[in-house]
C-alpha cells in the first residue's frame, strides 16, 4: 500500500467518522420530537398508565379531534398568524427604508445613529420589559393586535443586515438608474429593492420564526384568553406539566403549533441553509 | 448631437481641489478624450458633466441648454460605465428598455429602437438572458446599446475599455470607432490610456493636477505637447530630457550645447524664447538613432535593451549621467554595456524653467 493509498485510506475514516458524529446528533435531535409525535398519537389513559405504550399499538388521532372540538385553538391559530405576519411584513419594510437610508443617504448624524441602532443589538429584552409593560399600559395597548405586533418592529438586526447588503450593491447602478431618468424612488423600488431578495427572504423567516415561537411578550401583553397566541395558548391549557391527565392530548397541541413552523421549514430550507451558513450576505 | 461647453469649473471634495477653473468647447459631434494619470480629476469632470457629482462653480452647456442645476435624468446624456453597470435582475431587454420607459417612449417604439440597438451590436441572440450568464465583452455590448437607445445629444465613457483583456480591448476599440461613425453624437470618453485617446479621439483634453494641461488633436499632443508632462505622459517609452544651454546659431535659431560639449542647431529663433535659467532639450525615442561609437553627435552607453519586434528600445546613460532612450531597428545588434555613438534627428523640444514647451513655426497642415 502506498503513502497515497495510506493518505486515502485514512481520509475515508475521517469522513466516517464525521458522518457517524453527524448522525448521532441528528438521532439527538429528532428523538424528542419523534417522542412527541408518538406520544400525541396515543391514548390518555393508556399513556397514565405506561408512556412506554408509546411504543405498542394501538394508535389513535383522538387528540387531534380534542383539539379540532376546542374553538379556542383556532383562534390562537389566527393570532398567532396575524401577530407574526404584521411583524414580518413590517420589519422587512422598515429594516429595509432604513437600511436603504444608512447605505445611501448622507445626512447629519448618520454614524451616530447607526451607533445607537447597532448598540440596540446588545440590549436584552428582559432589561427593558417593565417599562415597556407600562407604556403599553399607559397607551392601553395591551390585549390589542398593535401591542403585540409593535414590539417586534425595533428589529436592530434587521436595520443591520440590510445596511450591509445595501452597502454591497455597487453606487454605479445606482447612478446608471439616475441617468436613466429614474427618480430615487423608482431607483429604490425598481433596482435596489430586487436585488436584495435573498438578504428579505433570510430576514423575513427569522423574524417569522422568532415571532412565531415568541412567549414571553404576548404571555405579558395578552391577559385575555381570546388574545392568547398559539404559544401562550397551548400553555395555558397545562396547568401543571407533571400532573397532566392529558399527555397526549398535550403533545398533539405542541404538535400543532409548530406544524406551520415546520411549512416554513419545508418551503424555504433553501434559504434557512443559505442564511445559517452565511452565504446569503455576500 | 450637441456642442458643449465647460465654463470655469472647480470642484473640491472637503478640503481638497479636484478641479481648478476648467474651461473647455466641445463642437456637436466631436470625440473628445479625457486623458491623464488616476487622480488628476477627469472622472470627476465626466460625473459633474453627468450630473452625478454637483457644480460648485461654474456651468455647464449642452447644446443651448444650462445643465448643471438639472438631474442627470434630464440632462440628455448617456453613460457607459467602467463596470457597465447593468441591472443584474433585469433581461438585457429590460436593462435597454428602463430609461426608455421611465422616459415614456411609447412600447412599440421602445421595441423598435431596442432591436435596432442590438442590431447594430450583434447582441441579438442575447436580449432574452441575465447579464449574469454574459461575457465581459457582451456586457461592454449591453451597456453601450443602453446608451444608444436612448438617442442622447451626448455619450459619456468612463474607462469603458479599463476591465477587457487586451485582445478583446483592441477590438472593442475599433468596434467604438466604427460605432462612431454610425452614431450622430458627441461622446466624451475618460481614459487613462493614451493609445485609447490617440486612436478615438478628434480631440485630447490631456489633465493633470486638477487642471487641463493642453488641448489638442492627437498629432499636436504628440508632436508639440505643451509642457514637460504632456510631453511625459504621452508617448511610448517615455520622452527623455537633457539639460542644454541656448546661444545663438546660424540665422538666428537657437543653439543647444549638450553636457558634453557637443553642440547642434534647432529649428527654434532664439527671438522667440523668454529668458531662462536652465533650459533642457526634449527628445523622442524616434529622433535618437544609435551609431557606430564617435560618429554620432554624442557617445553613450548602453544599459538596457528591449526587443519589441519591428523596433528595438535602447535605453542609454550619458556620460554625464543623464538618461536617455533610443530607437534602433528590430535587428539591432546593440547590447547591455556597448559604448556607442548617438545622433539626433528628430523634432526638437525645447522646455524652459517652469517646464513650459516652445517651438518653432507650426509646420504646414499634415506635417506635424
Amino acid at each position: 500500500m502506498s503513502a497515497l493509498d495510506r493518505a486515502a485510506g485514512r481520509n475515508r475514516w475521517i469522513d466516517r467518522l464525521g458522518w457517524a458524529a453527524l448522525t448521532l446528533a441528528a438521532v439527538v435531535m429528532v428523538l424528542p420530537l419523534l417522542w412527541t409525535v408518538g406520544l400525541s398519537l396515543k391514548a390518555n389513559g393508556e399513556l397514565l398508565r405506561d408512556t412506554a405504550s408509546v411504543f405498542r399499538m394501538p394508535y389513535t388521532l383522538e387528540n387531534y379531534g380534542s383539539i379540532l372540538a376546542r374553538p379556542a385553538v383556532f383562534r390562537w391559530l389566527a393570532n398567532s398568524l396575524v401577530v407574526s405576519l404584521c411583524t414580518t411584513a413590517g420589519v422587512l419594510v422598515l429594516s429595509s427604508l432604513a437600511g436603504y437610508g444608512f447605505a445611501r443617504l448622507e445626512f447629519p448624524g448618520r454614524k451616530w445613529l447607526f451607533a445607537l441602532v447597532l448598540f440596540g443589538l446588545a440590549v436584552p429584552e428582559q432589561s427593558v420589559i417593565i417599562t415597556r409593560h407600562q407604556l403599553f399600559s399607559a397607551l392601553h395597548l395591551h390585549n390589542t393586535y398593535p401591542g403585540l405586533v409593535l414590539p417586534g418592529l425595533a428589529a436592530p438586526f434587521g436595520v443591520f443586515l440590510m445596511t450591509q447588503y445595501f452597502k454591497a450593491i455597487p453606487a454605479e447602478l445606482d447612478e446608471a438608474a439616475m441617468l436613466d431618468g429614474a427618480s430615487r424612488r423608482q431607483v429604490f423600488w425598481k433596482v435596489l429593492l430586487p436585488l436584495t431578495l435573498p438578504a428579505q427572504a433570510t430576514l423575513g423567516i427569522f423574524t417569522f420564526l422568532s415571532s412565531w415561537n415568541d412567549y414571553w411578550w404576548p404571555l405579558i401583553s395578552a391577559t385575555r384568553s381570546e388574545m392568547f397566541t398559539l404559544t401562550v395558548g397551548v400553555a395555558s391549557s397545562q396547568i401543571n406539566f407533571a400532573q397532566t391527565s392529558g399527555l397526549g392530548f398535550l403533545m398533539a397541541q405542541a404538535v400543532f403549533a409548530s406544524a406551520p413552523i415546520l411549512v416554513v421549514y419545508v418551503f424555504f430550507q433553501k434559504y434557512i441553509v443559505r442564511a445559517v451558513s452565511g452565504a446569503a450576505v455576500r | 448631437m450637441a456642442c458643449v461647453r465647460l465654463d470655469h469649473l472647480s470642484k473640491s471634495f472637503g478640503s481638497a481641489a479636484v478641479l481648478d477653473n476648467i474651461r473647455l468647447d466641445i463642437a456637436p459631434g466631436e470625440f473628445i478624450a479625457f486623458l491623464g494619470p488616476s487622480g488628476c480629476g477627469k472622472s470627476t469632470l465626466l460625473r459633474m458633466i453627468a450630473g452625478l457629482e454637483t457644480v460648485e462653480t461654474g456651468q455647464i452647456h449642452i447644446g443651448e441648454r444650462r445643465v448643471d442645476p438639472l438631474p442627470p435624468g434630464d440632462r440628455g446624456v448617456a453613460m457607459v460605465f467602467q463596470h457597465y453597470a447593468l441591472y443584474p435582475h433585469m433581461t438585457i431587454f429590460e436593462n435597454m428598455a428602463f430609461g426608455l420607459r421611465n422616459a415614456k417612449v411609447p412600447k412599440a417604439e421602445i421595441e423598435a429602437r431596442v432591436a435596432e440597438a442590438a442590431r447594430i451590436l450583434e447582441i441579438e441572440r442575447l436580449l432574452q438572458s441575465k447579464p449574469g450568464q454574459l461575457s465581459g465583452g457582451q456586457r461592454q455590448r449591453v451597456a453601450i446599446g443602453r446608451a444608444i437607445v436612448k438617442k442622447p445629444d451626448l455619450f459619456l465613457f468612463d474607462e469603458p475599455l479599463s476591465n477587457l483583456d487586451a485582445a478583446l480591448r483592441m477590438r472593442t476599440r475599433l468596434e467604438l470607432a466604427q460605432l462612431r461613425r454610425r452614431v450622430q453624437a458627441t461622446m466624451i470618453l475618460v481614459t487613462h490610456d493614451q493609445v485609447e485617446a490617440m486612436t478615438l479621439a478628434d480631440r485630447i483634453v490631456v489633465m493633470s493636477e486638477r487642471r487641463i494641461q493642453q488641448v489638442g488633436t492627437p498629432m499636436e499632443i504628440y508632436a508639440r505637447p505643451a509642457n514637460r508632462f504632456v510631453a511625459t505622459f504621452v508617448g511610448s517609452p517615455p520622452m527623455s530630457f537633457l539639460d542644454v544651454t541656448l546661444d545663438a546659431g546660424a540665422g538666428g535659431l537657437a543653439r543647444a550645447t549638450l553636457p558634453g560639449g557637443a553642440s547642434f542647431n534647432t529649428d527654434v529663433p532664439l527671438a522667440v524664447l523668454p529668458t531662462s535659467p536652465t533650459w533642457r532639450l526634449g527628445l523622442r525615442a524616434e529622433g535618437v538613432k544609435v551609431v557606430a561609437p564617435g560618429s554620432g553627435l554624442i557617445n553613450a552607453q548602453v544599459e538596457f535593451v528591449e526587443r519589441l519586434g519591428d523596433r528595438t528600445l535602447v535605453y542609454l546613460r550619458l556620460a554625464d549621467g543623464s538618461a536617455i532612450t533610443a530607437e534602433d531597428a528590430g535587428t539591432s545588434r546593440a547590447a547591455m554595456g556597448d559604448r556607442v555613438g548617438l545622433t539626433l534627428d528628430g523634432a526638437v523640444h525645447l522646455f524652459d524653467a517652469e517646464d513650459r514647451a516652445h517651438y518653432g513655426p507650426a509646420p504646414a497642415e499634415g506635417q506635424p
